[in-house]
C-alpha cells in the first residue's frame, strides 16, 4: 500500500474539515470566541495542507488503499473535530471532547452536557455541521464534489457508505454519489422551510434540520424536540422516518418514481416494523397512563421514529417508560435504519437477510433435501452475501458483549452499560438507565468516553473499515504477504 | 411445398415424418451423419449433413423453392440465426423453435419479427401449459382446448361404476335432455370409431369428449370420476418443462414440490421460482419421495429429460397411491408400453411441437389442428365461408364422412354444441374430429 498517498487525500480531508468550521466564526465573533475558533481552523488547516503538499499526488486507489484512506480519515476528522471544544474551553476533559466530537461525526447525538442552553451558539452550530457532514459522509462528498477522488471512488465509496449492496444511480460514481448529496441537501433545506414556518427560529430550524436528515439527535435545547410545539413534533417524526431511508430510493421519488419506496422489500421491513413499534409502545403508555390521549400517541410515534432512524431526540423519558416499551425501543436500536440511509445500526436489511435465511433453515429441518434460497422481497440473495452478514452479526453482538464488559467494568450499571454500548455502536445517543433522554453522557469517566467513542465509530464504519487498519498485514508496500 | 427441416431430433424427425406422409417434399438437415442416417432409413425424405445456420447448406437444401422451414434444433440461437439467414425467401414461411425461458420473460419478450421468424414454437412451454390442463381436470387423459378454454375436448377412461357404463349414447342423451356435451370418440382395444346414438358405451372404454367448460364436471360424472382442483402437486426432473409447469403453478396458486437431481439446477431452479419448494434428490429415490408424502399429492408430474426415469418415478407414485400421474415420454416407441404398465396419461414434447407445427402447414380454412396421444384422429376448426356447401343446411343432410363429426360450433362470442337440426352460417367457426381417412374430404368441405 502507498501510505503516502493515503496521506494526501487525509491532509485534503483536514482542509475540509477547517473549511466547515467556516459558518460558525460570525457567531464566535459575537460571543468573544474568534481567536479559539481562528486557532482551531488554522490548526487543522495547516496540518492537512502541509500533508497535502509534501505527499504526492495520487495516481488510483485500490481498494486497500481505499479502506486507509476512510478509516485514517475519519480519524483525522474527529480529532480535528475536537479542536473547536478544546480551545473554546467548552470540554470538561479532552476524552470528554473526542466523545462529543465522535458522537458529531456519526451521527449519534450523545452529549456530555447537562444543560445544553449554556453552550455558546458557534459550538451549538458546529455539533450540527458535524452531524451533517457525517451523516452522508464527508468522504462520499469528496468524491462527489473532488475530481481527486473520482478515480477510486468506488472504494471510498463503498468503504464509507457500508451495507450490503451498493446500488449505483448512474454508471459513474460521482455522480451517484453528487445526486445522493443533492438529495441530502434538498430535505435538509425542505425541513428547515417547514420549521421556520411553524415558528422555529432561523437558528434553530437550521440546527434541527441539520442533525434530524444526519439522523443525529444534536439539539439546540436541553429538552430536546420536547421544548418544541406538537406540530413540529410531528414533522420531525416523519422527517426522522424518511432519514432513515436508503437516499437511493428518495432520488428515484424525486425523479417520479412514486412507487419507489413501497415496491422496496427492505423498505416495506422498515415501515412495519416503525408501525408495529409504535403501536406497541403506545398501548403499553396508554394502558399505564389509563387514558389513550393524543399526546400519548404522539410521543409514541416520535420516540419510536427517533430510535429507530437511530436520530436519538427526544421527546419523553422512555428510560421510564413500562418495560416492554424499553425492550422494543432496544430492539429498534439495536436493528438500525435502512442501508443507504444516514442512519445507523444493524441495518433493517441485514436484519431481514438473517430472518428469511433462518425461515430458510427451519424448512430444512422439514424438508431436509430442500434447497433453500435466501430472498429478498423476490430477489434472490447471493449466499456468500448472507455468509457476510451472518459474520457481521456475529461481529456486531461480540463487539456490543465486548463494549458491555468494559463499560460495566469502568463502573457503569448492567442497564445502563448494555444500552450505552448499544446506543454508541447504533448510533442513537440515548441509551437507558443513568443515560436515558433525561441523562447524559458528562458522568461516565474519561476512560469510558475513549471506549464509547470506539464504539461509534466502529458502528458508523461498520468494523471493516476501522479493523482492517489493525491487520499487520495491510501497512505493508507489496500488499499480499503478511 | 417443399419443406425444410433444420434439426433432426425427437421433434424434427416426428414433424418430418408427419409431413413427409402428407405428400410434401421434406429435406432434413442436421450436422451430425449418424442421426441422418437413422432419417433416412425411417422416412422418405432427403437428407442434408451441414449447420442450418449456413446460407450455402439452406441454398443446397433447396431453401429458393422452399415453402417452409422448420429450424428445430435443440439450440435456440442455432435457430433463430437460420431464419435469419433464410430471411428475404418469398412466400416462404420461417418457424423456429425457442425454448429458453429467458426469451419468455413477461415483460420482455422476443420479438419474432426481428428475427425474421413467423412462428415461434416452444415445445416445452406447450407442453407444460397441456400438463397444466390436464391436472385442473384429474381425470382426463387428453385434454385439447379451442376458444381459450371454453370448449374443451376431454379424453375419459369409463370406470366400472360409470353411470354410462353398458348404455347406449342415445339412452344416454334421453335422459340427460339437451347439454353442451357431446361424445366424438370412442376408442376400444386400439380401434377408433367415431359414435353413433346407437353405440352403447362400456367401461373400460376411451370417450373423447366434446363439451363446453360448465359442463366438463358433468362429463367426469359420467363416466364415473370425480371433479376435484388439484392442490399440491409434485413435480420429477430439473427440466425446462418444469421450469415452466411450476411457474403456471406458482401463478395459480398450486402448492408444488420439485425433485431435481441436480444441485445446480435446483439452485438455479429455487432461485427463480419464489413458491415453489425445490428438493436436491433423485426422482427414483423411493424414500425421499415417500418422505415428501408423494402418496398424498393430487398428482404427480414426471418431467425429466430420461424417459425410463420418468416411468419409474411414475411406477413409484403410482404405487405410493398418488391420485393422478403424468409422464413424459419422448420416445414413441415407449407410449404403448406405459400404457400396458398403467401409465395412462402421457405427454410428450414433440407432439406438442407438431401440433403447433401443422397448424401452419394445412391448406385451406383450417386454424387450428391438435392430434391426440392415444388414437389416430385430428381435431381441426374450420372456418365457414359463403361459397362452402356446409352453409344453410341441417348437420344431418351434410355430405359428411363417416369418420368425422361436428363437435362443436363457435358462433361470435358463444359455443354451441350442436345436435342433427342445427345449420351452421357463415362467420361460424367448426371444431371437427375426424379420422385420418375422413381428413382429406373435410377439408374438402370448407374451401377457404
Amino acid at each position: 500500500m502507498n501510505i503516502r498517498e493515503v496521506f494526501h487525500i487525509v491532509g485534503a480531508l483536514l482542509v475540509w474539515t477547517a473549511g466547515a468550521m467556516l459558518p460558525s466564526v460570525p457567531f464566535a465573533v459575537q460571543e468573544g470566541l474568534a481567536w479559539p475558533w481562528l486557532g482551531a481552523i488554522g490548526v487543522t488547516a495547516a496540518v492537512g495542507g502541509l500533508v497535502w503538499v509534501v505527499t504526492p499526488r495520487i495516481v488510483s486507489i485500490n481498494p486497500r488503499e481505499g479502506i486507509a484512506v476512510v478509516g485514517l480519515g475519519w480519524l483525522a476528522i474527529v480529532l480535528a473535530g475536537t479542536l473547536p471544544f478544546v480551545f473554546t474551553g467548552v470540554a470538561p476533559t479532552i476524552p470528554a471532547a473526542v466523545f462529543e466530537s465522535t458522537s458529531g461525526f456519526t451521527t449519534t447525538g450523545a452529549t456530555v452536557y447537562s444543560t445544553i442552553e449554556q453552550l455558546p451558539r458557534s459550538i451549538l452550530l458546529w455539533r450540527s455541521v458535524t452531524h451533517w457532514i457525517g451523516g452522508m459522509g464527508i468522504i462520499v462528498l469528496g468524491v462527489a464534489i473532488l475530481p481527486l477522488l473520482g478515480v477510486g471512488g468506488a472504494q471510498l465509496f463503498r468503504a464509507e457508505m457500508p451495507g450490503i449492496v451498493t446500488d449505483r444511480l448512474t454508471p459513474r460514481i460521482a455522480t451517484t454519489a453528487r445526486l445522493l448529496w443533492g438529495v441530502y441537501a434538498f430535505l435538509t433545506a425542505l425541513l428547515g422551510l417547514v420549521y421556520l414556518a411553524l415558528g422555529m427560529t432561523p437558528f434553530d430550524a437550521a440546527n434541527h434540520a441539520m442533525s434530524a436528515l444526519a439522523t443525529g439527535g444534536f439539539s439546540t435545547r436541553t429538552a430536546s424536540l420536547g421544548a418544541f410545539s406538537p406540530a413540529i413534533q410531528w414533522v420531525t417524526t416523519l422527517f426522522m422516518f424518511v432519514a432513515g431511508i436508503n437516499f437511493t430510493l428518495h432520488y428515484q421519488m424525486l425523479t417520479g418514481r412514486w412507487r419507489a419506496w413501497a415496491r422496496d422489500p427492505e423498505w416495506r421491513w422498515y415501515f412495519a416494523s416503525t408501525v408495529g413499534a409504535m403501536a406497541v409502545v403506545f398501548v403499553a403508555l396508554s394502558l399505564r397512563a389509563g387514558a389513550w390521549t393524543a399526546d400519548g400517541l404522539r410521543d409514541a410515534a416520535f420516540n419510536v421514529a427517533a430510535v429507530h432512524s437511530t436520530t436519538g431526540f427526544a421527546t419523553a423519558d422512555f428510560a421510564a417508560w413500562p418495560a416492554v416499551a424499553q425492550v422494543v425501543l432496544l430492539g429498534l436500536m439495536f436493528v438500525g435504519a435502512m442501508g443507504g440511509s444516514t442512519g445507523g445500526g444493524f441495518k433493517m436489511v441485514r436484519a431481514a437477510v438473517v430472518a428469511q435465511h433462518t425461515r430458510g433453515e427451519v424448512q430444512k429441518v422439514l424438508h431436509p433435501r430442500a434447497v433453500v434460497v435466501t430472498r429478498l422481497g423476490r430477489t434472490p440473495v447471493r449466499p456468500d452475501v448472507v455468509l457476510n452478514v451472518l459474520a457481521f452479526l456475529g461481529m456486531y453482538v461480540a463487539t456490543h458483549a465486548l463494549g458491555t464488559i468494559i463499560l460495566a467494568a469502568l463502573g457503569s450499571d448492567l442497564v445502563t452499560a448494555m444500552s450505552a454500548a448499544l446506543a454508541a455502536m447504533s448510533s442513537v445517543g440515548p441509551g437507558l438507565g443513568d443515560v436515558g433522554p433525561a441523562g447524559h453522557y458528562g458522568h461516565v469517566t474519561p476512560a469510558a468516553h475513549v471506549v464509547l467513542s470506539a464504539l461509534m465509530l466502529l458502528g458508523r464504519l461498520e468494523f471493516y473499515t476501522l479493523l482492517v487498519l489493525f491487520l499487520p498485514g495491510v501497512w505493508t508496500r507489496a500488499g499480499g504477504k503478511r | 411445398m417443399r419443406v425444410i427441416v433444420v434439426g433432426a431430433g425427437e421433434v424434427g424427425v416426428h414433424v418430418a415424418d408427419r409431413l413427409s406422409k402428407e405428400q410434401h417434399d421434406v429435406v432434413v438437415v442436421d450436422v451430425a451423419p449418424e442421426r441422418l442416417d437413422y432419417v433416412q432409413s425411417h422416412l422418405d425424405v432427403a437428407v442434408i449433413e451441414g449447420s442450418g445456420a449456413s446460407p450455402a447448406v439452406l441454398k443446397r437444401a433447396g431453401l429458393k423453392d422452399a415453402g417452409l422451414l422448420l429450424a428445430v434444433t435443440s439450440v435456440d440461437e442455432v435457430n433463430l440465426v437460420c431464419c435469419m439467414t433464410a430471411r428475404g425467401g418469398e412466400g416462404l414461411t420461417r418457424v423456429a423453435r425457442v425454448s429458453n425461458p429467458d426469451f419468455y420473460e413477461e415483460r420482455a419478450q422476443l420479438q419474432p419479427e426481428l428475427f425474421g421468424v413467423d412462428l415461434l414454437i416452444n415445445p416445452e412451454r406447450e407442453l407444460a401449459l397441456e400438463t397444466f390442463r390436464l391436472l385442473q381436470s384429474t381425470a382426463a387423459t387428453d385434454l385439447i382446448v379451442f376458444a381459450h378454454g371454453a370448449v374443451q375436448i376431454l379424453g375419459l377412461r369409463v370406470t366400472d361404476t360409470a353411470p354410462v357404463a353398458g348404455r347406449t349414447l342415445a339412452e344416454v342423451g334421453a335422459e340427460m335432455g339437451h347439454r353442451q356435451l357431446l361424445t366424438v370418440a370412442v376408442e376400444r382395444d386400439g380401434t377408433t370409431l367415431v359414435p353413433t346414438g346407437a353405440t352403447e358405451i362400456r367401461a373400460g372404454d376411451h370417450v373423447y369428449v366434446i363439451a363446453a367448460e360448465a359442463e366438463i364436471p358433468r362429463a367426469l360424472e359420467l363416466t364415473g370420476h370425480e371433479f376435484a382442483q388439484v392442490q399440491r402437486v409434485m413435480l420429477g426432473g430439473g427440466s425446462v418443462e418444469t421450469y415452466y409447469l411450476a411457474r403456471l403453478l406458482q401463478q395459480h396458486g398450486v402448492q408444488a414440490i420439485a425433485v431435481v437431481e441436480d444441485r445446480g439446477r435446483a439452485q438455479e431452479l429455487a432461485e427463480r421460482l419464489d413458491r415453489i419448494l425445490v428438493l436436491n434428490g433423485n426422482v427414483t429415490d423411493v424414500e425421499l419421495l415417500e418422505m415428501e408424502g408423494v402418496g398424498g399429492m393430487d398428482a404427480f408430474v414426471a418431467l425429466t429429460e430420461s424417459d425410463e426415469t420418468n416411468i419409474i418415478a411414475s411406477l413409484v407414485a403410482r404405487q405410493a397411491g398418488t391420485k393422478q400421474v403424468i409422464t413424459l415420454i419422448n420416445k414413441s416407441d415407449y407410449m404403448p408400453l406405459a400404457r400396458r404398465i398403467g401409465l395412462d396419461v402421457a405427454v410428450s414434447p414433440r407432439l406438442s411441437a407438431a401440433n403447433a407445427i401443422l397448424r401452419y402447414v394445412r391448406r385451406g380454412s383450417v386454424t387450428r389442428v391438435a392430434t391426440f396421444r392415444d388414437i389416430d384422429a385430428e381435431v381441426m376448426l374450420l372456418g365457414v365461408t359463403a361459397g362452402s356447401p356446409v352453409v344453410g343446411r341441417p348437420l344431418t343432410e351434410l355430405d359428411f364422412p363417416e369418420g368425422a363429426i361436428v363437435g362443436a360450433i363457435l358462433r361470435g362470442e358463444s359455443v354451441l354444441v350442436p345436435r342433427g337440426d342445427d345449420v351452421l352460417r357463415v362467420g361460424d367457426s367448426a371444431i371437427v374430429f375426424a379420422l385420418p381417412d375422413a381428413v382429406r374430404q373435410v377439408v374438402g368441405l370448407f374451401p377457404s
